[in-house]
């Protein structure tokens, strides 16, 4: 192989560095990205294998959300199924129509033309909402409301401003208001910047979401734990067979490694013929 | 080439082959599964649930089972008395040429002694008979003590069902799989008596 | 009952030349006896084609091809269907997957110049199959019917209408309706499972015969029919089987571990191979906040897209896909591996494959002032890895290629 000459060589640097200020400095502003004025959405790790974190999650969506939120992909009987929740059960607890059969879709309670409206637009199908938004963004959504009484429920949302859903859950976070801390000030070098006494310099910054202790009927970790247990439930709801299919897919690539080794050591004995 | 190395080729292949080979049913897999009745149509082949409280005595409804009509008789005790009178005319009267899943637990062919639960679709050419329960003369049976005829081909049926001699269709009426548990009547499944 | 399968064997064979056939283009095909890892991505493109097709084929079943179904029907496949979803991501995958392999494969010709003569027309076959599977692969992804399926329809249909004088009619005879609806569905529908993959099979055939009648290249860019032994069998060449049979095996192992870790545990490829606002049903009144294409058009999306004139932008797309036709003819090395060519060679096809790279970085993401003039740069640099072609090959220093391999 030849070794190019000095000046491809620095040419080659030259792009190279121009290709890895565009990629790395590419990271989008926090303020434009899909959370909005939130700025980076939460981080979301989903746990299929919980199952008792998709049950709660099950049964607070259809308690708060399914009033308004159909799931019209999703299948009752597969959900009792994948949830391990005896058939009987689930009916008995959380499917509220009588006239439901367990292997109906989950079509949803509320009529679409009606809703749309009341609320201005009829409440999405959210069925796939994690797939088509993400499921840091619902995480976040759903725990980014704030009173807001400039809007027509009182409360605005920091992911998704001037959403037209009010805020269900208010009765379990408490009332979250935007307040405006006192942050340090930084350096360029990021350390804090002090005055000649030595105390901290601060400087106001608005735009932080605040609820007060005990105004919810749940806590603060309370509160982030349910919403995790909905955000995992949808995470499931939209692709059911995520959880076996990564459990199927170890052992489809440990065949694969197998196949490619013997083939590789068959390979090679051939090879000896003409090498 | 040595002895050894021809053995080791064989080997080789033969593990290859082997393990190459015992992937294939795996990926056919889903191939052959994705043909399998699916979710939906499972769904809406599924059984129906009826209450059967509230039909009158006397009074036939139908409801739909995997896109065919299921008739559900309410007899009452006069009626299943006067089946006895009808036995000369039937071709039948045991259903001993069709699978009968019930059979001699009633004379109502089903596995209560109140209702029939019987598939509404004649056994002639599919038409889908009427129910004339009423003890008078018909025009197609001077004598008719009440059942079934179908208009299509005039093949005619017993109040359960049981095909008349001489008619088109060739046997009775078929129960399909059911079971009653308190008034609730589920159709498409039984509880293991068959 | 041995002799009776040989005498029915024979029968036939004495009719249809299964033996001669087998012989000559599979089992005995001599083929270079030395080439790498590039030499692979061909074998690999007709693994992923059947893959497809079987997939595809399944997939049709219980795909509705209305306005009103198709998005319901893919996720009635996903959840309703026995492993329903394992059919669909099959599919996803190998589209992605067919696009990879095939650039490679192109990339093989350029590095090691495989479209030289006598090889001409199977590399403008290739072009062909190419450019095939781009109609195939935008056919196919409007088919799901989500936000990106119609929005993308929407950009690319429109572009026949940047046609002067018959743009517009154009525009609404492609779609058969004044807007994107289930008409255009269904049309695309049968196009992509019918119409193309009859054209790329014939494509794939062609391609195959053409190669088989000049031979394969290898890396060194040596003739290997210079030099034949008595039977007229090249000597520097090895039978097909089991040799190549054996090294295909080997590569198809390699890939379909890739495959399968995608497949089953990134399918939607961080959102470049399904994209995120394709999970959400296609709404004409809303359009989604940033239209990309599938990663595999991007390069060309930014050229569409640095270019402000939608015509200019449009011809300047096309001839960047039409200009890998003529490469055969703009290259005029007296060698044809990049081994052996000189500098300015090896330094324009790094340029190309870099700004080919950054090309489609820049079609996945939104623009800024930065990027629009990065994305000039990397088209003017991607032309003139063309156009100056005929220049630099001919005037640059190349080393002597050995006789034998």
């Amino acid at each position: 192989m030849n070794t190019p000459n000095l000046l491809s060589l620095n040419l080659l640097k030259i792009l190279s560095l121009f290709v890895l200020v565009l990629f790395t400095g590419s990271i989008s502003a926090a303020e434009g990205g899909p959370c909005k004025d939130y700025g980076d959405c939460d981080d979301f790790n989903y746990s299929l294998n919980d199952t008792e974190s998709l049950q709660r999650g099950a049964a607070v969506f259809l308690n708060y959300c399914y009033g308004c939120h159909s799931l019209q992909y999703s299948r009752w009987n597969r959900v009792a199924k994948d949830l391990n929740i005896p058939e009987e059960l689930f009916a008995e607890n959380l499917i509220f129509d009588s006239s439901v059969r367990p292997g109906d879709l989950m079509k949803g309670s509320m009529d679409k033309k009606a809703s749309s409206e009341w609320f201005g637009v009829a409440p999405p199908d959210l069925t796939l909402v994690t797939r088509s938004k993400g499921d840091d963004w619902v995480y976040t959504y759903l725990r980014a409301y704030y009173e807001d009484s400039s809007k027509q429920y009182g409360v605005n949302n920091l992911v998704y401003p001037g959403t037209a859903m009010p805020n269900v859950l208010a009765g379990l976070q408490g009332n979250q208001k935007l307040v405006c801390k006192n942050t340090p000030v930084l350096g360029k070098n990021g350390g804090e910047k002090r005055n000649e006494n030595g105390d901290t310099i601060t400087k106001e910054k608005c735009g932080y979401l605040k609820v007060a202790d005990g105004e919810g009927s749940l806590s603060q970790t309370e509160f982030d734990s349910l919403i995790y247990d909905i955000t995992n439930f949808l995470v499931y709801v939209g692709e059911p067979a995520k959880a076996e299919r990564e459990r199927i897919g170890w052992y489809v690539i440990f065949f694969f490694v197998i196949f490619t080794t013997l083939a590789s050591l068959l390979y090679r004995e051939y090879q000896k013929d003409y090498h | 080439m040595q002895e050894k190395d021809k053995t080791r080729r064989k080997v080789l292949i033969g593990l290859t082959s082997a393990v190459g080979l015992s992937g294939i049913p795996f990926a056919a897999t889903p191939f052959i599964a994705a043909w399998n009745p699916s979710a939906k149509a499972k769904a809406s082949g599924a059984s129906v649930k009826v209450d059967v409280s509230k039909i009158r005595y006397g009074q036939q409804i139908q409801v739909a089972w995997r896109k065919q009509p299921v008739f559900i008789v309410r007899h009452t005790e006069e009626s299943l008395s006067g089946l006895a009178e009808s036995l000369p005319k039937l071709a039948d009267p045991n259903s001993d040429s069709i699978d009968e899943p019930y059979k001699n637990l009633s004379p109502t062919r089903s596995q209560s002694n109140e209702y029939s639960v019987l598939t509404g679709v004649c056994t002639h050419l599919g038409c889908s008979p009427k129910y004339y329960p009423e003890v008078e003369p018909k025009a197609w049976d001077a004598s008719w003590s009440g059942g079934f005829f179908c208009p299509c081909h005039g093949s005619m049926f017993d109040l359960v069902g049981r095909v008349y001699k001489g008619v088109p269709a060739p046997t009775n009426l078929i129960v399909p799989p059911h079971f009653f548990d308190g008034d609730i009547l589920t159709i498409g499944e039984d509880n293991g008596v068959a | 009952m041995n002799q009776m399968f040989s005498n029915i064997f024979n029968w036939v064979n004495h009719r249809l030349p299964i033996v001669n056939t087998f012989e000559r283009h599979l089992s005995k095909h001599p083929v270079p006896k030395k080439v790498n890892f590039w030499y692979l991505f061909g074998a690999l493109a007709s693994v992923v084609l059947i893959i497809q097709i079987v997939s595809g084929i399944w997939l049709i079943m219980p795909y509705e091809n209305t306005e009103e179904g198709a998005f319901a029907s893919v996720e009635y496949i996903m959840r309703d269907v026995d492993y329903g979803w394992v059919i669909r991501y099959m599919h996803t995958t190998g589209a992605s997957l067919f696009f990879a392999v095939v650039y490679l494969h192109m990339f093989r010709g350029l590095l090691y110049g495989s479209y030289q003569k006598p090889r001409e027309l199977v590399w403008i076959f290739g072009c062909t199959i190419y450019l095939a599977m781009m109609a195939e692969g935008f056919l196919g992804y409007v088919l799901p019917y989500g936000q990106m399926s119609y929005w993308g329809a929407q950009v690319i249909i429109s572009l026949f209408g940047a046609i002067p004088y018959v743009g517009e009619s154009l525009e609404l005879w492609v779609r058969g309706d004044y807007y994107i609806s289930g008409i255009t569905v269904s049309r695309f529908f049968a196009l992509h499972v019918v119409a193309l993959p009859l054209v790329l099979i014939a494509l794939v055939f062609l391609h195959l015969v053409a190669l088989h009648e000049v031979g394969a290249g290898n890396p060194e860019g040596v003739d290997i029919e210079a030099h034949l032994d008595d039977d007229g069998i090249p000597l520097d060449s090895v039978p097909f089987f089991p040799y190549k049979v054996l090294n295909a095996l080997v590569g198809i192992g390699v890939f379909m571990t890739v495959f399968a870790i995608i497949m089953f545990f990134f399918p939607e490829g961080g959102g470049y191979f399904i994209e995120m606002a394709n999970f959400e049903e296609a709404n004409p009144l809303v359009t989604p906040e940033h239209i990309a294409p599938v990663w595999y058009y991007a390069p060309y999306y930014t050229m569409l897209r640095a270019i402000p004139d939608p015509l200019g932008g449009l011809i300047v797309m096309g001839s960047a896909v039409a200009i890998f036709f003529v490469v055969p003819w703009l290259d005029r090395s007296n060698v044809a591996s990049i081994r052996y060519k000189g500098i300015y060679s090896k330094i324009a096809l790094a340029l190309f494959a870099i700004s080919f790279i950054t090309l489609g970085y820049l079609g996945t993401v939104g623009v800024t002032e930065v990027r629009k003039i990065m994305s000039l740069i990397c088209t003017i640099l991607y032309f003139a890895f063309f156009l100056l072609m005929p220049f630099y090959t001919k005037f640059e220093t190349t080393k002597t290629v050995p006789d034998r391999l």
